[in-house]
């Protein structure tokens, strides 16, 4: 829609300067992708959601 | 199906938003006899997307790069074929790229006129009427003789037995829930020794997605929901073809690689042609934050390009096949062969090696 942002554009701006976060992310869900359970790589996706959230307030 | 029963109840606003659906069904083949089929895909859902997506006319448009491309393909096998045909019909037209595609040029011979010389009358059939009329008064229309038809389903087709001399379709099959009835009935509305072609996403189309998605969901939540539709292999297509009563078949495979800034981009675009997921099962509603966060970040690890932009698959199963008939050639019964096929490829070795 003209003259509003949607939010699904705000999320992947913010999630844009996350990318050394979720670099670290990736790399742990890569080294054994077939075997992921539940909150596997917890405290790298906090680090990433952290992030995340900061980038959602700086605006 | 039990829907009619329900729908007395359903108040005018939201049985508005449902398609058309006859009462009464009756299909070329079933699995069983008075087996019901088995559904997959919500039509409705499908259909609402399409009208939502094709609302947004600007957006609609600045994303057909995937299915201009595509119907181009699909028109150069077309003539290939060298005839002319007078009646065409475009199954699931989408916003009738096929109809545009023709009245370009073809890429093997640019000086011959528009390819649309070789069609007479396209019939252009589309459950969703908006993105059917999208294009309706661009200037591509008065170049070719185009009719749109608006179907009350994509899986019952209106038509009279051997009516057309040719049936094209381009990236809607992979909705259809009864795909060996829906071929069925392209067999019996053609005419004798007429082609059907056809392309349909299949295999591993967006595996990319999917499984980045799997990871994420499984990280996350500890389990995997339905985000991309099950799809079509290629060796499933052959057998299908030939179940529907096609003769001389011929499939073959695809890949078109788009790559995208990031996931967003990928599911925004997705969105915007109307191809958002539709599967029953699917879990309603958007994707978590946490799950998108995540897929985003292993989509980048695990399939990202070196520049930073992420690559998408698309899987393309192009099909063709005849309807059969007394005049096409036939292979010749066994043991009629005059010479052995061994003596003439030996001496072709030997002539290759005196050069």
């Amino acid at each position: 829609m003209p003259g509003r942002t949607r939010p699904i554009d705000k999320f992947a701006a913010a999630v844009g300067k996350c990318s050394k976060e979720g670099s670290v992310y990736g790399k742990c869900i890569m080294a054994d992708y077939n075997n992921v359970y539940k909150d596997k790589c917890l405290t790298e996706f906090m680090a990433l959601k952290n992030c995340y959230l900061k980038a959602t307030k700086g605006r | 199906m039990n829907l009619y029963s329900v729908r007395a109840f359903i108040p005018p606003f939201v049985r508005r938003c449902r398609p058309l659906r006859a009462t009464t069904t009756r299909r070329y083949a079933v699995q069983a006899p008075g087996a019901p089929t088995m559904e997959i895909f919500s039509h409705q859902h499908k259909w609402m997307q399409k009208e939502r997506a094709a609302s947004d006319v600007e957006t609609s448009r600045s994303v057909d790069y995937l299915r201009d491309e595509v119907a181009s393909r699909l028109c150069e096998r077309l003539l290939d074929i060298n005839r002319h045909f007078p009646q065409v019909l475009d199954l699931g037209a989408n916003a009738c790229n096929i109809a545009r595609m023709l009245t370009f040029p073809s890429e093997d011979s640019p000086d011959a006129g528009p390819r649309a010389n070789r069609v007479g009358t396209l019939t252009a059939a589309e459950s969703s009427e908006k993105l059917l009329f999208r294009d309706a008064d661009l200037p591509f229309n008065t170049e070719i003789d185009v009719k749109r038809e608006v179907l009350p389903t994509s899986e019952l087709l209106p038509y009279d037995a051997n009516t057309f001399d040719a049936v094209l379709s381009s990236l809607s099959m992979h909705w259809i829930n009864d795909l060996p009835s829906v071929l069925a009935q392209v067999n019996h509305i053609l005419k004798a020794d007429s082609p059907f072609i056809g392309v349909m996403m299949g295999g591993d189309s967006l595996y990319e997605l999917r499984t980045s998605l799997q990871l994420a969901d499984q990280d996350r939540r500890g389990g995997v929901a339905t985000h991309t539709s099950p799809l079509a292999d290629v060796r499933d297509i052959g057998g299908l073809l030939q179940r529907a009563g096609f003769n001389l078949l011929t499939v073959d495979v695809d890949d078109i690689v788009v790559d995208f800034p990031d996931l967003f981009a990928l599911m925004k675009d997705l969105q915007a042609m109307g191809e958002s997921n539709a599967v029953i099962s699917r879990e309603k509603g958007a994707i978590g934050r946490d799950v998108l966060l995540a897929a985003e970040a292993i989509y980048r690890e695990l399939h990202g390009n070196e520049d930073g932009s992420l690559p998408a698959t698309f899987r393309l199963i192009y099909m063709i096949g005849w309807k059969q008939s007394p005049k096409q050639a036939k292979p010749l019964e066994r043991g009629t062969g005059m010479f052995s096929i061994k003596d003439y490829l030996e001496k072709d070795d030997k002539g290759g090696e005196k050069k």
